[in-house]
């Protein structure tokens, strides 16, 4: 009569059916229309598709970084022996398989950079080269050049999916089995795994992110990255428990407990971002080193000033006071408002470490007109520049991301054999 | 102990010496009766009786276990704990605490200018608002735990169970209290029984009233080590304001008086009362000979004696190189008031001309008062290392081999900062413009 395991309600629909391939359609489908839609955009942007590029880069760093919060959970819960997260492992596990997806359609940004494109990234850029305007650059232009950029590129490509699979294998094998050995196994590639994970994670953030201010650098930037991902991974991971439960499947098994949990997740990571984003801040604002201090110089002042208040209050003070509450993870509406809130905040988050770097300052050198790149002139020249090809990238590439994670949608949409699943299902908080 | 449930209907308050089954039998008998004590056997258990208890009406009744076990709260019917409201006022005043300290000490009380910086800056202050903030609320949090909870408990009726020294172990028991206006001597027994206990046991006080208390010797501890430990802040806050002759107390006298030279102070060891040993007459260290004069004073021998050089030693290779070192130190260490230029108005010069004064550093490379300009490289070298006019000299600073690097670049310098269109080669002359102003 012990209420501490469960057994899966009799009744319980936990089997996917339909939904996975319905899930992709739609993705496709919105895939489709807003990346055409952007790509109009972009060529009458009138400036060489520099700014349907930094979109891109920006919508997927979104969608790989959702990808990159939701692993960390399938990782964690098995490196703790974790209990309450079983029943929505399955669907993390399917949301971080969406990993070999994204990565493909990262190569929307990553073939003009091999085929010779030179305004996206500054390193990539031939002025880049130029001594006298660049000389702190110049040692850093053997790791970032295009064919080693793609090489790692594809480095993290190949380890995110290899890991994601293994994990989502051995879990749907259990389904079959119920081997407890299995778990076992699991927790023991789990070590390793998050290892890996920790380290792919920050060299991802440092080349596709950091790089767009080339001459900047800060080693924080990968954990700050990471955290701000742990938010958006939590939060659709909510959006997505909550999307198969309208669908009528898994209505019993998932309940506010598991809301309240992953509510904490997300409330725990918009605190550690912000952590990580203000020691990043505070140590370069303090050091008063222009090579450092440049980053935030021209997102302190000038247009960008407003969009940095906006993150401050919006993706940390306001989600920080409200989810500090007990009630705000548990009653269902109010964590679904939370989790689009910190989705859209957390995209300002990348927009934010991107678009600063789009407006590149021409200057004249021995009497030739030459770039010197991302964060140089005067702040009034830079611009928050907004462009409706900004959101229509986004989405299509969210699109991008459904497509991924529908093709992962089938079977048992709960590891219905593993060992801790009763545990997981009569899971209360304190 | 019988493995059967043993309903034994508890005596009124009679003091009679029922219920010795209980396993703490001192000696002193039972007096009244307290309350029933049950075991479950899991967890589990455990809820679902406390559920029935409660749903039965009962109030004064608790739960022991040895863990928390999730949903008690709520089978118990107890209402959420207002920790997390005390624990979040707590972090708030201790963020506006590490604030407030901040401001007072660094803006009010006592404002130091560093570098010119703000003495007030809120980005400066978040990690100690931050560090504050935790501190508050942990403490908050750990001891409004321990007041809310009623702990520390030394004693407790239930304690002349045996079955409770389990608590900590593996008994799952559930106790309610005679003083429910519900309970019932026989009823209450048999609803934890229908509840599953695997045991039902009544729990009396003892009659003895002074065993219903704290032992004294606890209370004794506490006191007495309670007032040792305002020991310390006595004597502080005798020193405070009172005057005493008396040298300082030396707990360590062999740690405060090491017998080993402390800057500032004479040494008792050798009879100049000094720690360094100076050169002995007539000696040089290795190393320090320094025989080449030309390299290391810049003089030269001729037939009228010592001259300061118009060259350079043979150490050195007039390069590239030695020419960019040149130019490195002297930004480093003379730019300050020579200026990049070396026309004297570096820095320092500035910032006295801002302040209403004037004084100028030597203009190196002035071809009307061309004083610097005419000096043998020799002498520019001797300037470097011992000074001139005011300037103090550099020789503890600068090696000699940079000294020289020096001199050639300010000789490049003199050299440039006076040449004409035609010193240029031709094929550079079109390249020729104003640098732009940043």
């Amino acid at each position: 009569m012990s209420v501490l395991s469960k057994s899966l309600h009799p009744e319980e629909k936990y089997k996917a059916g339909s939904l996975g391939r319905d899930l992709s359609r739609i993705g496709f489908v919105i895939a489709a229309v807003f990346l055409g839609i952007s790509i109009v955009l972009g060529a009458t942007h009138g400036d060489n598709y520099k700014r349907l590029l930094y979109a891109y880069v920006v919508g997927w760093s979104y969608i790989f970084s959702i990808c990159v919060g939701v692993f960390w959970l399938v990782l964690l819960h098995h490196l703790v022996r974790g209990r309450w997260a079983t029943a929505v492992r399955r669907i993390a596990e399917a949301m971080s398989m969406a990993f070999p997806v994204v990565f493909l359609a990262g190569l929307g940004f990553i073939i003009p950079l091999l085929a010779g494109y030179k305004d996206l990234y500054y390193w990539a850029h031939p002025d880049a080269h130029n001594a006298e305007l660049n000389q702190t650059l110049l040692h850093k232009l053997g790791w970032l050049s295009p064919w080693s950029f793609a090489v790692r590129y594809v480095v993290y490509g190949v380890l995110y999916t290899a890991m994601a699979t293994y994990f989502m294998k051995k879990s749907r094998q259990q389904d079959d089995s119920g081997d407890p050995k299995l778990s076992e196994q699991l927790r023991v590639a789990s070590g390793p795994a998050m290892v890996v994970y920790s380290l792919i994670t920050c060299f991802a953030a440092f080349d596709i992110l950091m790089s767009m201010a080339p001459k900047w650098y800060s080693t924080i930037y990968g954990v700050s990255f990471w955290g701000s991902a742990c938010v958006g991974g939590f939060a659709a991971l909510a959006l997505v428990v909550l999307g198969i439960q309208r669908t009528g499947r898994l209505t019993h098994s998932i309940n506010p407990e598991h809301y309240h949990d992953i509510g904490k997740w997300m409330f725990a990571f918009t605190f550690f971002w912000a952590y990580t984003a203000f020691s990043q801040f505070m140590l370069q604002w303090y050091g008063n080193m222009p090579e450092e201090t440049v980053w935030y110089k021209y997102r302190l002042f000038g247009e960008w000033q407003w969009v940095s208040i906006a993150i401050l209050v919006g993706f940390w003070a306001f989600p920080f006071v409200f989810l500090m509450s007990r009630w705000t993870k548990r009653i269902v509406p109010s964590l679904v408002f939370f989790a689009v809130w910190q989705l859209v905040f957390h995209w300002l988050d990348l927009y934010w470490n991107v678009m600063p770097s789009y407006d590149w300052t021409p200057t004249f050198h021995d009497g030739v007109k030459i770039v010197a790149g991302p964060l140089t002139g005067a702040i009034a020249l830079h611009h928050v520049g907004f462009s409706p090809l900004d959101i229509t990238v986004w989405i299509g590439l969210v699109g991008v991301l459904l497509i991924g994670i529908g093709r992962n949608l089938h079977g048992n949409l709960i590891p219905v054999k593993d060992p801790t699943l009763g545990l997981s299902l009569a899971h209360e908080n304190l | 102990m019988s493995d059967e449930h043993t309903h034994e209907p508890a005596p009124a308050d009679d003091g009679s010496g029922h219920g010795s089954d209980h396993g703490f039998d001192n000696g002193h008998g039972d007096g009244r009766l307290y309350g029933v004590l049950a075991e479950y056997d899991t967890p589990g258990e455990l809820l679902a009786a406390a559920r029935k208890v409660r749903d039965a009406g009962y109030t004064e009744f608790d739960c022991y276990s040895p863990f928390p076990v999730h949903g008690i709260d709520e089978a118990m019917g107890i209402r959420r704990t207002i920790l997390p409201v005390l624990i979040f006022i707590g972090g708030l005043t201790g963020t506006a605490g590490g604030l407030l300290l901040q401001w007072w000490c660094n803006a009010y009380n006592w404002p130091w200018n560093i570098s010119g910086k703000p003495t007030w800056s809120i980005p400066a202050n978040v990690p100690i608002a931050f560090e504050l903030t935790i501190l508050a609320a942990v403490f908050t949090s750990f001891f409004g735990m321990w007041i809310l909870n009623k702990l520390p408990q030394v004693w407790h009726p239930f304690f002349r169970n045996e079955r409770f020294n389990h608590v900590t172990d593996d008994a799952f028991l559930l106790g309610i209290e005679a003083r429910d206006r519900r309970f019932d001597t026989v009823a209450t027994p048999k609803l934890l029984a229908d509840a599953g206990a695997i045991r039902v046991e009544s729990v009396h006080l003892d009659p003895d009233p002074a065993h219903r208390q704290m032992p004294n010797w606890i209370t004794a501890f506490i006191v007495a080590s309670t007032a040792f430990a305002l020991i310390p802040f006595a004597i502080a806050a005798k020193a405070r304001t009172s005057r005493s002759t008396e040298p300082h107390l030396h707990i360590f006298p062999d740690m405060d008086f090491q017998p080993k030279y402390k800057s500032d102070q004479p040494m008792e060891l050798f009879a100049d009362g000094r720690e360094n040993r100076g050169e002995l007459a007539g000696t040089i260290a290795r190393g320090s000979l320094n025989a080449d004069d030309l390299f290391y004073r810049g003089l030269e021998q001729t037939d009228a004696g010592a001259q300061w050089t118009t060259g350079f030693p043979k150490q050195l290779e007039i390069s590239e190189h030695l020419m960019k070192r040149g130019r490195n130190r002297f930004e480093i260490y003379c730019t300050p008031c020579h200026g990049y230029d070396g026309r004297g108005t570096g820095a320092v010069p500035q910032r006295v001309a801002q302040t209403g004064g004037v004084w100028l550093a030597r203009n190196l490379v002035d071809s009307s008062n061309p004083v610097a300009m005419t000096m043998p490289n020799g002498q520019l070298f001797n300037t470097i290392s011992n000074g001139y006019n005011t300037m103090m000299g550099y020789a503890a600073q600068i090696p000699h081999a940079d000294r020289w690097a020096i001199v050639l670049y300010v000789r490049a310098l003199q050299r440039s900062q006076n040449a004409a269109l035609d010193d240029i080669p031709p094929d550079h002359r079109s390249g020729m413009q104003m640098p732009e102003t940043p």
